[in-house]
């Protein structure tokens, strides 16, 4: 075991040690993960990504997602991959894939010690720790990393040292996110504390939510006012899903809960766990189709035209592909008094009956034998 | 949005319970209206009960022919219901009538009946409205008026009341069930939604802590032959500016019974029992429609821009007797 100058958490404000350089030992630190505490350096076998970030480089927002997503899917073959947000005041962010086995559990670093072990004060850093607690890459900076040079620092360890690199790959992955805000790292602790207790007591304040979203399990730490669709854009980092009016009335935001189109502006993310919420992103594998293959209503919108800007398509065909399932009758007019809580300003509307029709064609020759 | 506590109620009595334990606190059904209203700060609820999982979602048979509506059967299942469609065809018009098919899977027939005025005074906080803030006047009496309404006003209101369906179950003598702390009790549609006279604020009889469990609609044979009609600015998807829910008892070209009931045109569903009396023992015809048109809308009162309703809602209440009377 080496350094343990973040243990105990002494005097207020001792003073910073430099950031650890590439070849230095990473500083270890206990972690609590989901009520379990355990150690940086008990993850020894694993490579580390470790990230400090502040409130503008927030991992809790879609554009962090996306990225991990990105990194861990360009990470071959990892079978079981977890990752670790670490929140400072509070809790940040849940994300467990039934698929790839992400998790995010909740760590804290409420009085900003695990910061100041790293010598981070009021900048994002990001640290990629290798397999034997040894850093091998840094980033500080205002701008976020790419993640291109993290899977480039984690794939050049990896290869170095041949023997060890499939091992690492059929290991845990884990990305250590910590969330330290800058202002923490500066004011007073009791300050932190505080607000710890503000937001934990306030009405309306954030707890654990799970989302069933495309088949995938979403663990989000949402308030109460927050719509199932800003979970789906701004928590879970599904932007498929379009804010259109916000108020129910143009439909953009048309998603399925339990297969039945529903407004997910006008609905509260809390009220729909246990239920299965369809997107966009998830309807062509809800119809079965598998690989890239679209779902048939959307090849029929592609084929017919039904769009001309798009920002309504993914609302107009998530009413559509529930709409054939409903009764209504065979006419155009019944498709258009089907779909009238669609609203396309483009005027695509010709385009979006001639494709649901030919679905609904196709779908009635297939039930005929035909 | 202002923040709010977020309460999910296991039971009817645990919803009671949660509710009556706030004076500020919302029942949250679909959600259609409340969570609109609260993106605009009109509705500013500090506990929000989240009553989704209560077991009131069926439409079960009762006194020989009649239907009890679970509070929180949806409105698209309702509409499509095989002995709705088949016993009370008006119900389902109007709900089918009613918002988009996204919104009809959302909305419950209990908060159908709830559902807020769409006058923009009211939806806007920058306005005066006696409905949302009591004593602070009305934008509406002297601004664009044209969606509002021309019977049951007063000088505090002039707001419609939004559902087509609640147009319907007046039509049908609905039952209106509610629950509270001290037990059960039922109310009358048609009594259930209160004029604004000086408490425009005060929109039904429901007391705080109270919920709908079920509507009950009676038995009405000649239900069979009843319509719904909705006059709107659109073609769909568009709140009404006329409607008229009717069904008619005609036996040999004579009307042995009628019920009427207006929507969009009043502060809250309106049936009119003069010109269904009025209807009765006479012979379905033009002139007889025509009467009773001029009887419903006889105490009408117009405002700058609203006036062309009432002539609207006569021609649509003669056209829906006609189309009634012509059902087979």
């Amino acid at each position: 075991m080496h350094d343990l100058r973040t243990a105990g958490a002494t005097p207020p404000f001792p003073a910073a040690p430099p950031p650890p350089t590439a070849g230095d030992p990473a500083p270890d630190f206990e972690l609590v993960a989901n009520g379990t505490a355990t150690r940086l350096s008990s993850l020894r076998g694993s490579p580390v990504v470790l990230v400090l970030h502040n409130p503008e480089w927030d991992p809790a927002r879609r554009e962090q997602i996306d990225a991990f997503n990105r990194l861990l899917a360009s990470l071959p073959a990892a079978a079981e991959q977890r990752l670790i947000t670490v929140g400072a005041a509070h809790p940040w962010l849940e994300l467990e894939f039934d698929t790839s086995r992400v998790a995010l559990p909740v760590i804290r670093d409420d009085d900003g010690s695990i910061a100041q072990a790293y010598g981070v004060h009021d900048t994002p850093a990001v640290f990629v720790i290798d397999e034997r607690g040894i850093v091998r890459w840094t980033h500080m900076g205002r701008t976020p990393p790419r993640e291109g040079d993290i899977i480039a620092a984690l794939t050049s360890f990896a290869a170095r040292d041949e023997p060890r690199s499939s091992s690492w790959n059929r290991r845990e992955f884990i990305a250590t996110v910590l969330g330290v805000a800058a202002s923490l790292t500066i004011s007073p602790r009791l300050a932190v504390a505080e607000r710890i207790a503000a937001a934990s007591t306030a009405p309306g304040a954030a707890r654990a939510v799970t989302l069933n979203v495309n088949g995938r399990q979403l663990r989000l730490t949402l308030e109460p006012r927050v719509s199932l669709l800003d979970a789906l854009r701004e928590y879970a980092g599904l932007t498929g899903t379009k804010k259109g009016c916000d108020h129910g009335q143009c439909g953009a935001c048309t998603v399925h809960v339990d297969g039945r189109r529903t407004l997910s502006c006008l609905t509260f993310a809390m009220m729909h766990e246990g239920q299965q919420i369809t997107t966009i992103e998830g309807l062509a594998a809800s119809a079965g189709t598998s690989g890239n293959t679209l779902h048939p209503m959307q090849q029929a919108f592609i084929k017919h035209d039904g769009f001309q800007c798009g920002y309504c398509t993914p609302g107009q065909i998530m009413s559509a592909s529930a709409m054939i399932h409903e009764p209504w009758g065979a006419a155009d007019s019944d498709v258009r008094e089907a779909m009238s809580g669609n609203i396309c300003r483009c005027g695509a509307y010709p385009g979006i009956v001639a494709a649901i029709q030919e679905v609904r064609a196709n779908a009635a020759d297939g039930e005929h034998g035909q | 949005m202002y923040p709010f506590q977020f309460e999910s109620a296991a039971s009817e009595q645990d919803a009671i319970a949660l509710l009556g334990a706030n004076p500020d606190a919302r029942f949250l059904a679909g959600g259609t209206t409340l969570v609109d209203l609260m993106k605009h700060d009109v509705e500013r609820p500090a506990r929000v009960v989240d009553i989704n999982q209560l077991s009131l979602t069926t439409v079960e048979e009762i006194d020989g022919g009649g239907l009890r509506i679970g509070a929180m059967v949806r409105n698209s299942d309702l509409a499509n219901h095989p002995l709705v469609r088949e016993r009370y065809p008006v119900l389902s018009q109007a709900l089918l009538a009613g918002a988009s098919p996204q919104l009809r899977n959302m909305a419950t027939t209990g908060g159908n009946l709830l559902q807020r005025a769409r006058c923009q005074y009211f939806r806007d906080v920058a306005n005066a409205c006696n409905k949302r803030e009591p004593g602070s006047g009305c934008s509406a009496l002297h601004g664009i008026n044209r969606i509002h309404a021309v019977l049951g006003t007063s000088e505090q209101c002039i707001a419609t009341h939004p559902s087509d369906m609640a147009v319907a179950l007046a039509a049908l003598d609905a039952i209106v069930r509610v629950r509270g702390a001290g037990g059960e009790r039922t109310i009358p549609l048609v009594d259930f939604h209160l004029m604004p006279h000086d408490r425009p604020d005060r929109e039904t009889r429901l007391e705080h802590g109270e919920l709908i469990v079920s509507v009950d609609v009676p038995p009405l044979p000649f239900a069979k032959r009843s319509l719904y009609i909705k006059v709107r600015d659109r073609a769909s998807y568009a709140f009404t500016l006329a409607s008229a829910a009717v069904a008619l008892d005609v036996r040999d070209g004579v009307i042995r019974a009628a019920r009427i009931a207006l929507g969009g045109v009043a502060t809250k569903p309106w049936r009119v029992p003069d010109a269904e009396s009025a209807l009765e023992n006479t012979s379905a015809d033009g002139a007889a429609f025509g009467r009773a048109a001029e009887l419903a809308l006889s105490g009408a009162v117009a405002r700058e821009h609203n006036a062309f309703k009432i002539e609207l809602a006569k021609r649509t209440l003669i056209r829906a007797l006609t189309r009634a009377a012509a059902i087979a």
